[in-house]
């Protein structure tokens, strides 16, 4: 292993092996997935996100978000996802079809929240929940981010996305001024409407769980 | 092979004065030679251990690649094999418990407690041991508007789960809090559930307390 | 290729090897430096990131210590910061080393130096501000990662430019693995750019590519760097040969062509075919090879000379690394497996096992290689034994404390998680005395990165001793510090 050359070869030929074996592969093989078209319904799936939704997505890579929360439902039988309600059918490939960016995670240092948006489909929840987590969710490891709320002065009318606190957790934070409300952000309101989108609600041939047949015989 | 003296003065050692290659040579003199490789034969364990690796990962390739189909997740599928996705059946009171770990904790709580001022608690509570017809309306529909429940005043909006969670899900986890927590009222039956579900048809948006406490 | 005679010594005249030393000075000081700044910011943002995991009000006022930004900028500055640019100092003047010839066109080094610490800069302010492209090791934003790929490139040519001026024409193994890193590293990290940030793949292709490229970086990159530093030092500082050079090869070829398929091994479960988890799977199974022949390799080398630890920092740094590269790769066949992964997976052992790799093997033979190289640059000794010693009981205890405490609790969280009927907020609160371990253990190694720190300083403040110098060894009877070459 002195020739320069044919050390540089067999390096090359290592690092290429698996880059074609396993990305070229891949790429050819389900990067060109489309959407399925179901019959009965007549239509394509999966739906694409609404406009703030996208905006949202940022939000939530921004912030970090997918460093404790995972998108992926691992099938029933693996793991306890869809006993927990995080999904009823296991996420495949077509689901992040039209996802910029993939935000599969790696830790559940919260739960999943590829279907958040079916399980939680309150805005109010969400807010609060973002704000401080221990008003949703005692004893929660999750931070707060109050600094996506503003608390400021009512003119006119009060806002219809207000935040309602509890009077006695209002009174503690000095979030109880006569004339002041604590209202959203844009940036909370378009990660809550991502949130609230979140949702993998057709189930994709490919996605259905797979039984073994029977043994044919005694057992 | 060992390194002629280079034209930059600075790496000339004879530039250097006695005492300064006194001290590189002190550093360097008690290394010990630069390393080499021996050439003792590969011992026969390993390679009985490679053998068995390599023998492993083609069987183990072989049988869990599911044909290198893209579309197969999971790999226990063989190619050519017939599979049908069936329905897991389980037993009420572990469904029960499930639905309402899965949707109702985040705001009634694991207790039933709920959270004081915010979100009314199930445990003792009279409207959920009251009668079947108001609740099985509140969880198809949702609520909203001040209510009284335990002598604490709430005024919040519940979310609907008529169109998310079935018929025999509903009944489930309605018979789960009318039995947990010291709460001893009837369960309820996915019949009753239907049978509100076809008579409330109709309706677009929550129920009020007041208009609940209307039915008997 | 092996000669059947036994090797002669190769042993420079001591004038060859302070001209080879000299001509490093420059850049591999400049890395080393660089390095050590990275670690203490590294550290102290690792430090916020494990309070703020147990402790979530812990400067929570602040957006841009947000935990899910300071979390990635601590990984970045620990992964591209203190590792990369350890790596670099070590592999630059290992190459001139056992090249035996000066280190040619430093300036460019320099300067590639100065583009990777300015890229790095620019990077974690980014993902401080809220520009992290939320990709995992690939965190920092599109407006930074040019000037890295403008400094590993020049990085890159100057290998393949010194490696054809060599002057010894047998390739040590060091060489080979150095030489590996040097010219896989732009690659995986230029695809991983392309395919990931600039021009992203659709759908989980991307997801899959960035794996591939996290498992590449460690095994193509920082094992390498790691080995090649374990095959030099080993050996120099014990004076006998490396075991076999048949065991050095194999286990060489085995790493390259196996390690760089384990990336599917982050996506078990996930949204990729069945296929190609289980070639990730076999993959790693096939890892045992590399990972046995270079223990039973570096072993039978210190078989007999174990004595030598209780003397030399450098032996004892890259020893205790060696033996954590055993364990965390084998750990990391055993994770591979779908049933140990159903429990492991999404919990904190993955984490106990991302530092068992980059810390409890990467940098402690990183530290052992700086303990020797450094008085050969500047000419002068540690002038604190006693600081080695709390370096390297921080760093070992630390170090092990972490990753043992986050195993432990990540498989509590794993077993608990997969029991639908455990509410997800009691899972939660029983991670946390495990996650509250681990801040003590980030606690322990800031201490001993301080004590390293402050050598290092004082080392360089320090004059020049005229005459001969004693190495500096942890303290022990004096009959027993001849004979070792330190």
């Amino acid at each position: 292993m002195n020739r320069g050359p044919l050390l540089f070869l067999g390096i090359l030929a290592a690092v290429a092996f698996s880059w074609v074996g396993l990305v070229l592969t891949s790429v050819i093989q389900y990067g060109a997935l489309t959407p399925y078209y179901d019959p009965a319904e007549g239509k394509l799936y999966p739906d694409k996100p609404p406009g703030q939704a996208g905006q949202g997505r940022l939000v939530y890579e921004d912030l970090g978000c997918a460093a404790c929360h995972t998108q992926q439902v691992r099938r029933p039988g693996f793991g306890a996802d869809e006993e927990r309600g995080w999904g009823t059918r296991q996420s495949v490939a077509r689901d992040y079809l039209y996802e910029p960016r993939v935000l599969l995670g790696s830790l559940r240092t919260g739960p999943d929240l590829r279907n958040i948006g079916a399980r939680q489909t309150s805005a109010e929840w969400h807010y609060l929940h973002l704000y401080d987590p221990q008003l949703t969710s005692p004893t929660s490891i999750m931070p707060p981010f109050r600094f996506l709320f503003e608390y400021r002065k009512v003119v006119g009318q009060p806002s219809p996305l207000a935040l309602k606190l509890p009077a006695d957790y209002a009174r503690r934070h000095g979030l109880d001024r006569p004339g002041y409300e604590l209202v959203p952000t844009p940036r909370v309101e378009a990660l809550v409407a991502y949130l609230l989108a979140l949702n993998d609600p057709y189930t994709f041939p490919e996605a259905r769980p797979y039984v073994a047949p029977a043994k044919k015989g005694g057992a | 092979m060992p390194a002629e003296s280079s034209p930059n003065p600075r790496l000339d050692p004879a530039g250097a004065s006695d005492e300064q290659i006194q001290e590189v040579h002190a550093i360097l003199r008690r290394e010990k030679p630069e390393p080499t490789e021996g050439y003792s034969p590969l011992p026969l364990l390993l390679l009985g251990l490679m053998s068995a690796c390599i023998l492993f990962s083609a069987i183990y390739l072989g049988r869990y690649s599911g044909g290198f189909d893209p579309l197969v997740y999971d790999e226990h599928v063989l190619p050519g094999m017939q599979g049908a996705a069936a329905p897991v059946v389980l037993d009420p009171a572990t469904l029960g418990k499930r639905v309402f770990t899965t949707n109702c904790i985040v705001c009634h709580q694991t207790t039933g407690l709920g959270l004081p001022g915010i979100y009314p608690p199930l445990a003792g509570s009279e409207w959920a041991q009251g009668p079947e017809d108001r609740i099985i309306r509140i969880v198809l529909d949702g609520l909203s508007g001040p209510i009284t429940v335990k002598g604490g005043q709430f005024n919040n909006a519940m979310p609907t789960f008529g169109a998310m969670l079935k018929d025999e899900q509903i009944a489930d986890v309605l018979t789960y809090v009318r039995s947990e927590w010291g709460n001893k009222a009837p369960p309820v039956s996915p019949d009753k559930v239907k049978e509100i579900r076809a008579a409330v048809a109709d309706r677009t948006g929550p129920w009020s307390p007041a208009e609940l406490l209307k039915i008997p | 290729m092996a000669p059947v005679s036994s090797p002669t010594i190769a042993r420079p005249p001591p004038a060859a090897a302070s001209a080879v030393d000299a001509s490093t000075r420059w850049p591999v000081l400049l890395f080393l430096l660089s390095s050590l700044g990275w670690l203490l910011v590294a550290t102290v943002l690792a430090l916020i990131t494990s309070l703020k995991a147990h402790t979530p009000e812990f400067l929570a006022g602040a957006a841009w210590l947000t935990y899910g930004r300071v979390s990635a900028a601590s990984l970045n500055a620990l992964v591209y910061g203190w590792s990369t640019n350890a790596g670099l100092a070590v592999a630059f003047w290992l190459m001139a080393r056992l090249s035996r010839a000066p280190l040619r066109f430093g300036g460019v080094l320099v300067i590639a130096g100065g583009f990777w610490n300015l890229g790095l800069t620019l990077g974690l302010i980014g993902i401080l501000a809220g520009d992290s492209t939320a990709a995992p090791w690939l965190e920092m934003p599109a407006y930074a990662t040019p000037l890295l790929f403008v400094a590993y490139a020049m990085v890159g040519v100057w290998a393949v430019v010194t490696f054809r001026y060599r002057r010894l024409a047998q390739v040590y193994v060091s060489q080979w693995y150095l030489l590996a890193a040097l010219f896989c590293f732009p690659w995986i990290y230029s695809i991983a750019q392309v395919m990931v940030v600039f021009d992203p793949a659709r759908g989980t292709v991307q997801s899959l590519v960035n794996w591939w490229y996290v498992n590449n970086l460690v095994t193509l990159w920082f094992m390498p760097l790691g080995l090649a530093a374990a095959y030099y030092f080993i050996p120099k500082v014990l004076g006998k040969p490396i075991h076999s050079y048949y065991l050095s090869a194999l286990g060489f070829w085995s790493l390259l062509i196996f390690g760089s398929w384990t990336g599917p091994n982050h996506l078990i479960g996930g949204p990729v075919p069945a296929w190609v988890i289980s070639a990730g799977v076999a993959a790693s199974m096939m890892m045992l090879i590399p990972v046995v022949v270079t223990a039973v390799n570096l072993h039978l080398t210190m078989v007999g000379s174990f004595h030598a630890l209780r003397l030399s920092p450098t032996l004892r740094f890259v020893v205790f690394g060696g033996v954590n590269f055993t364990l965390v790769c084998l750990v990391g066949t055993a994770m591979s497996m779908r049933s140990v992964s159903e429990i492991t997976h999404f919990t904190h052992f993955t984490e106990a096992h991302a530092l068992q790799g980059m810390y409890g093997f990467f940098a402690m033979v990183m530290f052992g290689a700086f303990y020797y190289l450094l008085p050969r640059l500047l000419l002068k000794e540690w002038p604190s034994a006693v600081l080695i010693r709390v370096h390297f009981w921080a760093a070992a205890l630390g170090s092990t404390l972490y990753w043992v405490a986050l195993s432990i609790g990540g498989w509590i969280q794993g077993q608990e998680m997969n029991v639908a009927t455990v509410p997800f907020l009691e899972v939660v609160q029983h991670t946390m005395p495990w996650l509250f371990a681990g801040s003590v253990a980030w606690i322990i190694l800031a201490i001993g990165h301080l004590a390293f720190v402050i050598n290092v300083l004082w080392m360089l403040a320090a004059p020049r001793p005229a005459g001969a110098t004693v190495p500096t060894l942890f303290p022990n009877p004096p009959a027993m510090q001849g004979g070792l070459g330190r």
